[in-house]
């Protein structure tokens, strides 16, 4: 079986590929220019920050760069393509012959190509409004050879793309756009405009089934070119194909060539190397250790703050609790320093402690942490032990307050786990009186 | 004569000097059609007009299509901002132009103008408004348009001065494309020096326009003129006759080489291929439902909407679209397009080699005005034959300049100088020297004081 893929990503730039228009949502049709609507006259003006972007992805892809890129013009007619072609790049793109490790296989990149985006229809009754804002965004696409060879694989690709492009500043979670082009016999089969990761794992399980099922009964694949139905998790014929579709590709002369050399990039962070770097001569399987970075720079950036001075399993294991409990984006370093210092001591970390280390109350506090018998018990010795405090409590409740701190400080425990048990057992004697 | 730009500024004007002149070219344009559009309110300055393939805000400009019928730009160029940045240059209006720049006698649209000499006469392509205008107003410049040779032609057949620049000396920012690797924006005037202000008034880098990247221009002047004889000897006896003339004027101050070019004359296919292979792309924007002409009805499947909001091209537009995207098309495109554009390199090599040493000199056209009706009757081939000597410096870049040099029954006959990249100055400077000598012969001076 054959799987390549055309992965279509938009680029983080605060104005448009070719014109200064802004890329925030706004309005329909407010965030537009005779630029990007095709107006006669108007030119093209190459937008360096997105040329920057990409180099760092055809970097990370291990392509080689183009010195001297080019663009060309794909020719079509389409109501959501203003100028009826498509600025993007071909034998010019700005990397190629490159590569992507997923595990002990490369999956080989053909392209990385610099593209504008068209603008949006949205369909209305029997009319399609367009909303020219997203025409011009820029975008990459990322053209792999066909060497993905099952869903698993394809998950891992997707997997270790998404981590690249997210260290590099490209988020796809939502934004990806993929042509995914599966044989599973000799005939390519091509389903088109599939968004989002999880439509694109779910049309090529739908594909490989539904060509699989054809080749056992015989049947023969038609070359065509397909659409993802959401709804109906399947695939459909759109049109048939015998040959490629006549684009007539020409170069775009308004751009000229586009030297790239000198021009600023990020260096690629691959997580699963980095991750196997981390695990080394550690008891935290380098799996663990990819599971947390792969997406999370700042983990990452924890981890290698407090390496030196912490184990990896509790610098882990902390950088856990705080995503359970902790309520920032991004980790403050002194909270989770007495975090990864109350597991290092052989303490456990409840929410409560976080909170109160969140809010600067009092960071040092170290909390012991016991069972509830144990708790019970140590409580039910107290009340005994203290009735002039159980009755000042029934006549004034808010004396509550000091039964809890007397009993949660001597023994290192959070005000709030104490209350927790104590006050069904109070509530208890209260109705036995 | 020098500069009519300067003689304007320091003549005394009547006070009601701008309407009775807008008054006069409202008339004679009633015969010539120079106009599409007259600016009605101009007050002060010296007057310019531009091709209606540059945008100028506020004024309908078409670029000679029905496709853009109705179309005001919201933006100028940017040659336009550069006119209108002070108050020393006012804006008379909207030049006529063949549809998109597609011909040589100005004929491909609804309306031709005519001949400011006779209007019987083809005015010259595609730039026709522009040359006619220049030679029916005395203090009067024009922004135009040259992809082929479409300043030159014009210029020759009205009997003045047609300078097309460096291609990337002159920002093509709202500039409406014919074949954007071949499209330069020139001027049309009386005289060298007037030429040689606007030049020097609209040139140099603009963002806007990344090809727009020559800055610097030179003037070095050359003592040798070289002469294709080859290629001179298709054109008519009349034009040789008087080319002949010129050339044993030339030779008292110039050495005047004649040389033989295997590339130059091959150079018309390559640049029909070329042209209409970007041309076709640059036209597929007009689909009916963002500007200009606008479809009316939108309940229809896509493919018979575009269909239909693209009937009203004419007849040459349709004729570059079909054989551009023909061209362009993966089973042919090594046969045509990849050896056009080898042939265009070669020819640019072995022009630049020439011009390092002298200038290339020839007439505009190989003939003289024919009529309109007579026109008409070309085929496609014989009418993309006369641009045999514009081609070669459109093809390259390499800037050109087209000046009268003669009259034949009445009628203009204009020669085209070449040099080398950069070195617009030098010709400018050799027509300004060649006008000390010659009189130059106008039916209209419409604004003369």
């Amino acid at each position: 079986m054959k799987i390549g893929l055309e992965v279509h990503v938009a680029l983080p730039t605060k104005t448009k590929l070719f014109c200064s228009c802004s890329m925030e949502a706004a309005e329909p049709n407010s965030c537009i220019c005779p630029i990007c609507m095709g107006f006669p006259g108007s030119k093209p003006m190459l937008n360096k920050a997105a040329v920057e972007s990409a180099l760092g992805i055809a970097n990370a892809l291990h392509c080689s760069i183009k010195k001297e890129m080019s663009f060309v013009r794909k020719v079509y007619f389409y109501p959501d393509l203003p100028k009826s072609y498509q600025i993007t790049q071909m034998e010019g793109s700005i990397g190629s012959g490159g590569y992507l490790e997923i595990g002990d296989k490369r999956v080989r990149i053909r392209r990385v190509q610099i593209e504008e985006d068209p603008a949006q229809l949205i369909r209305d009754g029997a009319l399609t409004l367009i909303d020219f804002n997203r025409s011009g965004t820029p975008l990459v696409e990322i053209v792999t050879e066909p060497d993905i060879s099952s869903e698993e694989e394809m998950r891992s690709f997707i997997g270790s793309l998404r981590s690249i492009l997210y260290y590099l500043g490209v988020d796809i979670n939502k934004e990806i756009k993929a042509d995914v082009n599966i044989s599973v016999a000799e005939t390519r089969v091509e389903v088109k405009n599939v968004t989002g990761i999880k439509s694109m794992i779910e049309s090529l399980r739908f594909e490989i089934e539904r060509q699989t099922e054809a080749i056992r009964n015989g049947e023969e694949i038609a070359k065509e070119t397909r659409g993802y139905n959401e709804k109906a998790r399947s695939t459909q014929t759109l049109r048939e194909k015998e040959s490629d579709e006549e684009y007539g590709y020409i170069f775009e002369s308004d751009l000229t060539v586009f030297g790239t050399e000198g021009l600023k990039f990020n260096l690629p962070v691959y997580a699963n190397e980095v991750a196997k770097e981390l695990a080394k001569g550690t008891d935290v399987s380098s799996r663990t250790v990819s599971e947390i970075i792969m997406l999370d720079r700042d983990s990452l950036a924890q981890i290698n703050r407090l390496r030196g001075r912490h184990g990896l399993r509790s610098i882990i294991h902390g950088i856990e609790r705080y995503k359970k409990y902790g309520s920032m984006e991004r980790m403050p370093d002194r909270v989770l320093d007495s975090i990864v210092l109350l597991i290092d001591n052989g303490k456990e970390v409840p929410k409560e402690a976080i909170t109160d280390l969140e809010s600067g109350k009092d960071a040092k506090v170290e909390y012991s942490e016991l069972s509830e018998e144990q708790l019970d018990k140590l409580i039910n010795e107290y009340v005994a032990g203290n009735p002039e405090l159980i009755n000042e409590y029934m006549k004034q409740p808010k004396t509550v307050n000091f039964i809890i701190e007397n009993i949660a400080r001597p023994n290192g425990l959070h005000p709030k786990v104490v209350a927790r048990r104590l006050m069904p057992i109070l509530n208890r004697i209260a109705e036995s009186r | 004569m020098a500069s009519y730009i300067r003689e304007f500024n320091e003549i005394e004007k009547p006070k009601d000097y701008y309407e009775g002149l807008i008054e006069g070219i409202e008339k004679l344009n009633g015969t010539y059609d120079a106009f599409n559009v007259i600016n009605k309110s101009a007050r002060t300055g010296f007057l310019f007009s531009t091709k209606a393939n540059i945008c100028v805000k506020g004024f309908e400009t078409d670029a000679g299509s029905k496709m853009l019928k109705g179309y005001v730009p919201p933006f100028n160029a940017t040659v336009a901002d550069r006119m209108l940045a002070k108050k020393d240059f006012s804006f008379i209006g909207v030049t006529n132009m063949d549809e998109f720049g597609f011909g040589t006698f100005g004929i491909n649209t609804e309306i031709p103008a005519k001949n400011a000499f006779d209007s019987e006469y083809v005015a010259g392509g595609s730039s026709s408004g522009s040359a006619v205008a220049t030679a029916m107003i005395k203090y009067h410049v024009s922004v135009a348009e040259s992809t082929g040779g479409s300043i030159a032609a014009p210029a020759a057949l009205n009997g003045v001065v047609g300078f097309t620049p460096t291609y990337g000396s002159v920002s093509r920012y709202g500039l409406i494309d014919y074949a954007n690797s071949l499209d330069k924006i020139g001027v049309m005037a009386r005289s060298s020096e007037d030429a040689r202000i606007v030049f020097d008034r609209i040139r140099g880098r603009d963002d806007y326009d990344t090809t727009c990247s020559v800055e610097k221009i030179s003037s070095e002047k050359k003592s040798r003129i070289f002469v294709m004889d080859s290629m001179l000897s298709k054109a008519d006896q009349k034009v040789r006759g008087a080319f002949e003339r010129l050339l044993d004027r030339l030779s008292r101050d110039y050495s005047v080489e004649h040389v033989d070019s295997a590339t130059m004359e091959k150079a018309i296919a390559p640049y029909y291929i070329i042209a209409m292979a970007e041309a076709s792309t640059n036209l597929a924007k007009y689909t009916g439902y963002k500007y200009g002409a606008m479809s009316q009805d939108f309940y229809k499947q896509y493919n018979e909407f575009f269909t239909d909001a693209r009937e009203g091209f004419g007849i040459e537009a349709k004729r570059r679209i079909l054989l551009g995207t023909f061209i362009r098309s993966e089973s042919v495109k090594d046969k045509y397009y990849a050896k056009a554009l080898a042939i265009r390199s070669m020819i640019m090599h072995e022009m630049d080699r020439l011009l390092k040493d002298g200038y290339i000199l020839s007439p505009t056209l190989p003939i003289t005005a024919p009529k309109i009706a007579d026109a008409r009757k070309l085929s496609p081939v014989e009418n993309y034959a006369m641009d045999l000597f514009t081609i070669p410096p459109n093809l390259g870049g390499f800037p050109h300049i087209s000046f009268p040099y003669d009259y034949i029954d009445g009628m203009p006959l204009g020669a085209q100088l070449v040099t080398g990249h950069g070195n617009d100055y030098a010709i400018l400077d050799f027509v300004k020297e060649w006008e000390s000598s010659f009189n130059y012969t106008y039916k209209h001076n419409l604004g003369e004081l």
